[in-house]
């Protein structure tokens, strides 16, 4: 059975009109069109398919697109303009977080829930909050390197702002 | 030399950006108008004939576009290996045989996965079972019942199932044997591992109007892939255009033809419509390839002094229900066994031994992990028998630059002494390592052990297999900007920024400057891909020769332009100048302008081209070893640091230092970030990942039985250079391997560490908790019994 429903994805409100059995993730890469979330796995074993719904990561693969109904989404196409990249994104270009890159939009998004809700994360809370993303490539030092640095920017610019 | 600007500096990737803005695109975000998907039905059974298949309720299905089986196919074969020696043999979809749990045997294009699923449920094929054989001591037993395809035809021997078999020899191994002081023998056993690439393997084929059939593959070579979709479709491999996407991760699991691209090709042929086929994880995991286990039988002969004097070896490989890379792996452990140490007197045996399980592909090292976990354990058991110090036998034994390998190869300016070295020194090696383990530290009442290991790798650089050599065109613009034109693919290593970087060096330009147009197999000349190990070697000389030519050119018109002497010109800034006067200058725009203008409209554009051994006519014998198999040997030494929990049978990798010499590095943070990523497929190999089969099914399927590293599971990796080669603008370059050989001494060095921690040999990969603990006890009841 098919249902409407309205996805609010980086800010944009899309009605979709969708079984309910798709995923979130279908929803976003084939109703929607952006493609820049990826599918590792389709099971919930890798994360690499981690959005933001109100501002929480969890797995689109695993969330039906109905259940969304309503509600704020973030992809990796809405945590930048995609230009001038976000701290994060900086840092994972700059420190070597990145490889092949398939890990790498959910990296970011984990990444960047992390850094919203605490801004100077200590290594084990880092590990904590990345520990559902896989990533062949890295080994992941880099990542938590990354993850690390842009905190540090961040909370850098969160200072100067306050002042 | 001049300084360089661009070469050896640790420039961000360019496809940074694209890669954490969700902008770069791999295979599955092509989406084209119309398009369908495919599926495969695979064989439930590891061997089984066929009897019969109906597909007619399937094709009565609403939605249901085409079906082909083994009969639409041309009955063409492929295989990893296509020589006269070893013969294509599998089949894209099965004839009348399955071997294999997973075997293809019908393919579905479908409107919808509904629909395709629906579809595959249909198709009705009978079987008759056929016993199978799993095990290789029992495929490779006389009195196998089981045959999977006859022996090979020339190899003798009063075994099985044979595959392949690679047999070389130099010395008088009797005599060697002879002199010998001690002779030790051991037997090592690794297990089965898998790639773990996050992106899945997908293909999209469109068979368009304009008579070319489009591709996008997830691949980690597209002229290779050509070639063998051309053979087996019996298309031009001008007619086929596979175009660039990025890959997400392969690690040597994505190089062999795969039957879903055939698929995708055959079906959008057949329909007039685009076919997408995505691979499941969990067919990933049951049906697709797996790396080699490997059985090393060692016999090695010393003196007192440490000096080998003679080696024998037999390797015994599972290959699975087909050749795929088992009879190369057989070849290479050879390789791998032979580079590091000299050995006067060696006998060599490797089996390639055909079962019932999915067959195997190369995965990152390519033996070379287990290979090096055998004899570097082997040479601490030596070692450990003479009274001697570890590193003075290796020492002892090592290569030295200038070295002539036995197969006519040459080590050049190896580093494998000042390595070893290096890493002594770095780790402190000698002082933390206590001198002769035993079981004694057992009976201390400290649960958390620790300990220290070493060992010693070696990896070739490029050899000749098709294509065998990489081209390449760099272009200028009008602004003076270029574009270079390579096939090279980029999976993760790094390649675009590496070529990019010598093309900016040889023409003093920027990044910014630069683009790259890369693995399109229509627009880019052809290159050996990322899975032989010399992409920067082979493709970067190309690349440097096609950004030579255009620097020449520039040099020339602006010599006529200036009314100087090419040698008193330099480059600076999308400008020649007088090196004397540089106000005397003119930009590369109007060298452009001059050059259409003044050489009858040549615009400027270099070509390049590179293949390793030139001379040489093959790549070596697969069967002799006989043969050049690569002019480029990168050499590494590695040391584990281990903790072992004595309680619970874990065990955790505290650190990894790396030393290396990798020629020089081109850049030296792309170059850490493969020694990370190769040390923690090490750390999933040895503590954590197994790939469990029973009678050819796969029981861990899925990321959550099969663990590999987390983000929790991090060993601190340190890396040291030992820099033996340098880079000059408009000469040829040597760098060595760097992004798959460094997975093999740390596996090594773990075993040694933990052998130094606890007095616990491991004889088998991986080291299980349950492994540990089992060990730990048996060496306390054998203490208690003295
Ligand atoms: S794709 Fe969703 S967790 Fe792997
Ligand atoms: S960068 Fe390739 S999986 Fe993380």
């Amino acid at each position: 059975m098919k249902q409407a429903i309205e996805l609010i994805i980086n800010g944009e409100t899309h009605d979709l009109f969708v079984a309910s059995n798709v995923t979130l993730v279908e929803a976003i890469r084939d109703n929607v069109g952006l493609l820049g979330t990826k599918v590792g796995c389709d099971m919930g074993t890798c994360g690499a398919c981690t959005v933001l719904l109100e501002g929480k990561p969890i797995l689109s693969c695993i969330t039906l697109a109905v259940e969304c109904n309503g509600k704020e989404i973030t992809t990796i196409e809405g945590v930048s303009d995609g230009v001038t990249l976000s701290n994060l994104q900086e840092a994972f270009v700059r420190k070597g977080g990145v490889q092949c890159g398939f890990c790498t939009p959910g990296m970011i998004l984990s990444g960047t829930a992390l850094l919203k809700k605490n801004s100077k994360p200590k290594v084990d809370e880092v590990a904590k909050a990345l520990e559902g993303n896989l990533c062949r490539c890295t080994g992941y030092n880099r990542i938590i390197d990354a993850v690390l640095d842009a905190s540090v920017s961040t909370s850098h610019l969160q200072d100067q702002g306050e002042k | 030399m001049g300084e360089l600007k661009l070469v050896g500096k640790s420039l961000l990737r360019i496809d940074g950006p694209d890669k954490t803005t969700g902008k770069a695109k791999y295979t599955a975000d092509r989406k084209l108008p119309g398009m369908l998907v495919g599926g495969i039905l695979r064989s439930p059974h590891p061997h089984a004939k066929i009897l019969n298949i109906n597909t007619e309720k399937a094709e009565k299905l609403l939605g249901v576009k085409a079906i082909i089986s083994g009969s639409d196919t041309r009955g063409v074969k492929h295989g990893f290996v296509e020589t006269p020696r070893y013969p294509p043999d599998q089949n894209i979809l099965a004839d009348d045989v399955v071997r294999h749990v997973g075997e293809e045997i019908v393919a579905v294009a479908a409107t919808n996965y509904k629909v395709l699923n629906d579809a595959l449920n249909l198709i009705e094929v009978t079987y008759e079972v056929l016993p199978a054989v799993f095990d290789v001591a029992e495929a490779m037993h006389p009195d196998c019942k089981v045959q999977i395809h006859p022996n090979h035809p020339k190899v003798k021997d009063d075994f099985c199932n044979i595959a392949g078999k690679t047999e070389t020899q130099w010395g008088d191994i009797e005599e060697g044997f002879k002199q010998a002081d001690l002779i030790c023998v051991d037997r090592f056993e690794s297990h089965l591992r898998t790639h773990g690439y996050l992106e899945p393997q997908t293909a999209i084929a469109d068979y368009g109007g304009d008579g070319t059939l489009h591709m996008w593959i997830s691949s980690m070579g597209h002229f290779v892939k050509r070639k063998k979709l051309a053979s087996t479709l019996g298309m031009p491999e001008g007619s086929i255009q596979i175009h660039k996407a990025y890959v997400g991760g392969a690690f040597g699991g994505k190089i062999d033809l795969f039957s879903h691209e055939y698929c995708a090709a055959a079906l959008s042929i057949k329909t007039g419509r685009p076919v997408k086929f995505v691979a499941t994880r969990e067919e990933i995991f049951t049906a697709y390839r797996h790396g080699q286990p490997l059985i090393s039988e060692i016999k090695t002969g010393v003196k007192k002094d440490g000096t080998i004097v003679a080696q024998q070896l037999r390797m015994i490989n599972n290959a699975g229900a087909y050749k795929g890379s088992g009879v190369v792996v057989i070849f290479l452990a050879w390789g791998f066994v032979m580079l590091p140490y000299r050995v006067k007197n060696f006998k060599y045996e490797g089996y390639s031994i055909f079962t019932n399980n999915p067959p195997r592909a190369p995965l990152r090292g390519h033996g070379a992990p287990q290979v090096r976990f055998a004899l570097e354990s082997h040479m601490d058991i030596i070692a450990e028998k003479l009274k001697m110090d570890p590193i003075a036998l290796r020492l002892k034994n090592a290569r030295i630059p200038g070295e002539e390998l036995p197969n006519g190869d040459n080590v050049h300016n190896c580093g494998l002494q000042a390595c070893i070295q290096k890493a002594v020194s770095k780790t402190d090696f000698s002082k933390r390592r206590h001198c002769f383990p035993n079981t004694e530290k057992i009976s201390a009442h400290r649960p958390i052990k620790h300990g220290i290991g070493l060992g010693v790798s070696s990896y070739f650089g490029g050899s000749l297999i098709y294509p065998n050599s990489s081209s390449a065109i760099v272009k200028m613009n009008d602004d003076g900007s270029v574009d270079l034109l390579t096939g090279a693919i980029e999976l993760g290593q790094g390649s675009e920024t590496v070529l990019c970087q010598i093309v900016g060096e040889e023409l003093q330009l920027e990044l910014e400057d630069i683009r790259i147009i890369s693995s399109d197999t229509a627009t880019t000349p052809q290159d050996i891909g990322a899975w032989i190990s010399g992409m920067t070697y082979v493709t970067g000389n190309a690349v440097r020769e096609a950004a030579g030519g255009v620097r020449e050119k520039i040099l020339q018109v602006a010599a006529e332009q200036l009314n100087e002497r090419v040698e008193n010109l330099k480059l600076e800034n999308k400008s020649v100048l007088v090196a004397a006067d540089p106000a005397q200058r003119i930009s590369y725009r109007d060298v452009f302008n001059a050059s259409i203008a003044n050489s009858r409209g040549d615009t400027i554009i270099g070509k390049g081209h590179w293949r390793t051994m030139r001379d040489e006519p093959f790549h070596p014998s697969l069967a002799t070893t006989k043969g050049r198999w690569s002019e480029n040997y990168a050499f590494s030494v590695q040391v584990a640091e281990v903790a072992v929990d004595t309680e619970t049978g874990e065990i955790k990798l505290l650190k990894a230092t790396t030393v290396h010499d990798c020629g020089f590095p081109i850049n030296p943070q792309l170059v850490k970030g493969q020694i990370d990523g190769q040390v923690s497929l090490a750390l999933g190999h040895a503590f954590m990942e197994d790939v469990m089969m029973k009678n050819g099914y796969t029981l861990n399927p899925t990321w959550l039985d099969y663990r590999m590293p987390l983000i929790h599971n991090v060993a601190d990796s340190k890396e040291v250079d030992v820099i033996t080669e340098s880079y000059q603008v408009g000469r040829s370059f040597r760098t060595k391997e760097v992004g798959e050989g460094l997975v093999s001494a740390i596996l090594a060095a773990i075993a040694n560490a933990i052998y130094d921690a606890t007095g616990l040999r491991m004889y088998t990969t991986p080291f299980s908790p349950e492994k540990v603990l089992k060990g730990l006890k048996l060496l306390d009841e054998n203490k208690g019994l003295r």
